[in-house]
């Protein structure tokens, strides 16, 4: 059992560093750094308390914001999707990344106390 | 219906606010007055009018208001030379109030020269105000003048046409007092009728112009004075009589000297005219009567206190309160040194409070000549049979009883404890008559003399009016506070129709309570000091985690952004491809401010604020971003 989950994994890997291009692996990067912020915040709450809980709420939710919105401009970016997102090029993605972002700062910001 | 009220000892006169109340409420059947001039007003008005007069008007008001309460200024002689040194002869006021004032003097005469008569009739006609025809009118009578009545009608009548309102027609009627008998007053005494159409209701309890006291009290003298020259029964029933006596007898102190002469007008007009005379019966003092004092004294008078010179008062009947029984009926009451009396005692009324209906006769221009009072009639009450006894619960030991007679105390004290009952059985009866009374207060009183508690409870009486005390030691030692100890005791009685309220201290009880876990301080005596203080606690702030903590977790969470940094180096990321066009050095430097702006912002900013500057900014980025972008696109494509 745990052979075909090490297998798969390594597989995965494979595939993964070979057949991703470089703008891709830079936006997984980008999305690994949110990962980890957002729970080591989330460690954080757990081992000492919720206090103060706005700051924590705005910490979290900016991570996971941060990080659709990252999965997003990942999906539309991406070449073999270009089918599903036809009317949007990638300029266009990135530029809607930005105003998206611009809104959840000003959110989060509010938000943080 | 007048409700006199006399509860207690005090209250010669009954309560203005108190009948004013009582007599609404309870609806009027026939209306009795509820103000009138006592004597003491009536000296308060001619106080008012005796004050010395610096001019005619004030003169003229001083003594005829004085000669129609039938006193008189204080020099005579002064007054006619003071009336005879301001005549102006050429002016009609001048001649009307030195005119009537002088009329009202004994042996003064007014000088009359030819132009007076000229001057005067001129005054009478359509052209002058109606004060100027009646003071013409009045003027002319009283110097002795002839004057045609005739044509001062027809003056006055197309006058009251044109001037449509009360004052003015008040005069009319005043003036047409002065017109001969054979004159055509008809319509003029119509107008009484209209005017009083006019008066407003209030509260079914006064009848008034809104024009005033002074107009109402004008009026009432011009329809009576008049009613009496036409030899016509004024207009007016029975209630609107009354409530015009209350409107115009309900103010006690007067504002000024032609308010004072009218109010003196009305009370002349009302005490002697030939139709209405309204009646007050009155008590003498309280309307209370006993076996000290049996007789009930009752005054009849005018609106002026005057005793009225032939009236007869009967009782035309007296029930009880409480049992409804008729005691009194068609009893006449006899008339000594002016005051009426009868002897209540006589018909061996029990105590309590009776109402009287009593009529006043012997004048058929009586007005309000029926009325209702309450009388009270007291007693002395006597405790007899008074037993203390000890009773056991279970009733195993025989009771202990003594007698205790008023005002005595009895000799031993008594003991209980929470196996016993103290019982107390007494009987209150009539000291006068033997009836068994219940009177309103009955209580038995404990008092702890070393303590200062106080218990106090009341004592009923069963079906055949014994009275029993029953104290259940065990099972009202919550109002003791459970402190056993010596209690004196008290038994009080009380009542309206009680002359002689008993405060007995009967006999020492020992009371012994079984567990003794009252408090050594007495909870009332602290019931009324300052409690404690109350401290305001501030909200303590939320306890925060240590410095070391929260900075190391700073620093972990900021740690991914080195790696982050690392992977994008390892991955080959650059910025080799940054084009230096104005666009994208305008996008680059707007979006760092947008975030500069964020964090100004959290420090600073409030969101209104924020939003302005991020509108312009963002405006900015927007447009640079879009350039830079579009270019980026044709580059990629051109590329391709």
């Amino acid at each position: 059992m745990s052979n075909s989950v090490i297998s798969v994994i390594s597989r995965f890997l494979e595939e993964y560093t070979t057949k991703t291009s470089n703008k891709l692996k830079v936006v997984d990067a980008y999305l690994f750094y949110i990962l980890l912020t957002g729970a080591l915040q989330f460690l954080y709450c757990l081992l000492v308390g919720t206090f103060p809980f706005n700051s924590f709420l705005a910490g979290f939710i900016s991570c996971v914001g941060a990080f659709i919105l990252g999965v997003c401009l990942r999906i539309q970016i991406n070449p073999d999707n270009k089918g599903d997102f036809l009317t949007i090029s990638q300029e266009r993605a990135f530029a809607d990344f930005l105003l998206a972002h611009t809104v959840l700062h000003l959110v989060v910001i509010n938000f943080i106390g | 219906m007048i409700y006199l009220y006399i509860i207690g000892v005090d209250m010669a006169q009954p309560r203005v606010f108190c009948l004013v109340l009582l007599t609404v409420a309870l609806g009027a059947q026939a209306l009795t007055p509820s103000h009138h001039l006592s004597l003491s007003d009536v000296d308060r008005l001619k106080g008012l009018l005796s004050q010395p007069f610096t001019d005619l008007a004030s003169a003229y008001y001083s003594i005829v208001g004085l000669s129609k309460l039938g006193a008189s200024v204080a020099d005579e002689n002064d007054a006619c030379q003071f009336l005879k040194a301001q005549l102006d002869p050429m002016s009609v006021d001048s001649l009307f109030f030195a005119a009537e004032a002088s009329q009202a003097i004994a042996d003064c005469e007014m000088p009359v020269f030819n132009e007076t008569r000229d001057i005067l009739l001129a005054a009478v006609s359509e052209d002058s105000t109606v004060t100027q025809i009646f003071r013409a009118v009045s003027a002319l009578s009283s110097l002795g003048l002839p004057l045609a009545s005739q044509e001062v009608v027809a003056a006055l009548v197309a006058r009251i046409a044109k001037e449509d309102n009360v004052l003015a027609i008040t005069t009319a009627l005043q003036t047409a007092t002065r017109l001969s008998q054979q004159a055509e007053l008809g319509g003029i005494l119509e107008e009484i009728e209209d005017l009083a159409a006019r008066l407003d209701d209030l509260g079914g309890v006064y009848l008034q112009f809104e024009e005033g006291l002074e107009a109402t009290a004008l009026f009432v003298t011009a329809a009576y004075t008049l009613s009496d020259h036409a030899d016509t029964e004024p207009p007016l029933k029975e209630d609107q009589v009354i409530q015009l006596v209350n409107s115009v007898f309900s103010k006690k102190s007067w504002d000024s000297r032609s308010e004072a002469f009218s109010v003196a007008c009305a009370a002349a007009a009302l005490s002697s005219n030939r139709f209405h005379v309204p009646v007050i019966v009155s008590t003498q003092g309280p309307a209370t009567v006993s076996h000290s004092q049996p007789i009930l004294h009752l005054l009849v008078t005018d609106i002026l206190s005057n005793p009225l010179a032939s009236a007869n008062l009967l009782v035309e009947s007296a029930q009880a309160v409480a049992s409804k029984s008729v005691v009194l009926s068609q009893a006449p009451f006899s008339l000594r040194n002016g005051i009426f009396e009868l002897n209540f005692m006589a018909s061996q009324p029990a105590s309590g409070y009776y109402q009287f209906t009593v009529a006043v006769t012997g004048d058929s221009r009586l007005v309000a000549n029926q009325v209702e009072l309450k009388v009270k009639v007291s007693t002395e009450v006597a405790v007899t049979n008074m037993d203390l006894s000890v009773v056991d619960k279970d009733q195993s030991i025989g009771t202990k009883t003594s007698r205790v007679d008023y005002p005595f105390k009895a000799k031993g004290s008594f003991t209980a404890d929470s196996h016993q009952n103290f019982a107390m059985n007494f009987q209150l009866v009539d000291a006068n008559t033997g009836v068994e009374l219940t009177p309103h207060q009955t209580f038995v009183r404990f008092h702890n003399q070393k303590t200062g508690q106080e218990v106090v409870f009341v004592a009923e009486p069963d079906s055949k009016n014994l009275y029993k005390f029953e104290l259940d030691t065990a099972e009202r030692k919550s109002e003791f506070d459970s402190m056993s100890g010596t209690y004196v005791l008290h038994l009080i009685v009380g009542d309206a129709t009680l002359e002689n309220p008993i405060l007995w201290n009967v006999a020492d009880v020992v009371l012994k309570f079984l567990d003794e876990e009252a408090p050594a301080a007495i909870q009332s005596k602290t019931l009324y000091m300052p409690k404690p203080d109350i401290q305001h606690l501030f909200r303590e702030p939320e306890k925060k985690p240590p410095t070391v903590v929260s900075n190391t977790f700073t620093a972990l969470v900021l740690s991914p952004f080195l790696l982050l940094l690392i992977l994008w180096f390892k991955l080959g990321a650059n910025i080799s491809n940054f084009s230096l066009s104005p666009s994208s050095v305008l996008f680059h430097v707007g979006h760092a401010c947008m975030l500069g702006l964020m964090y100004v912002y959290w420090t600073h900013l409030n969101m209104f604020q924020t939003l302005k500057y991020l509108a312009i900014i963002g405006s900015l980025t927007f447009l640079a971003g879009n350039r830079m972008l579009a270019q980026k696109a044709v580059k990629r494509l051109a590329s391709k």
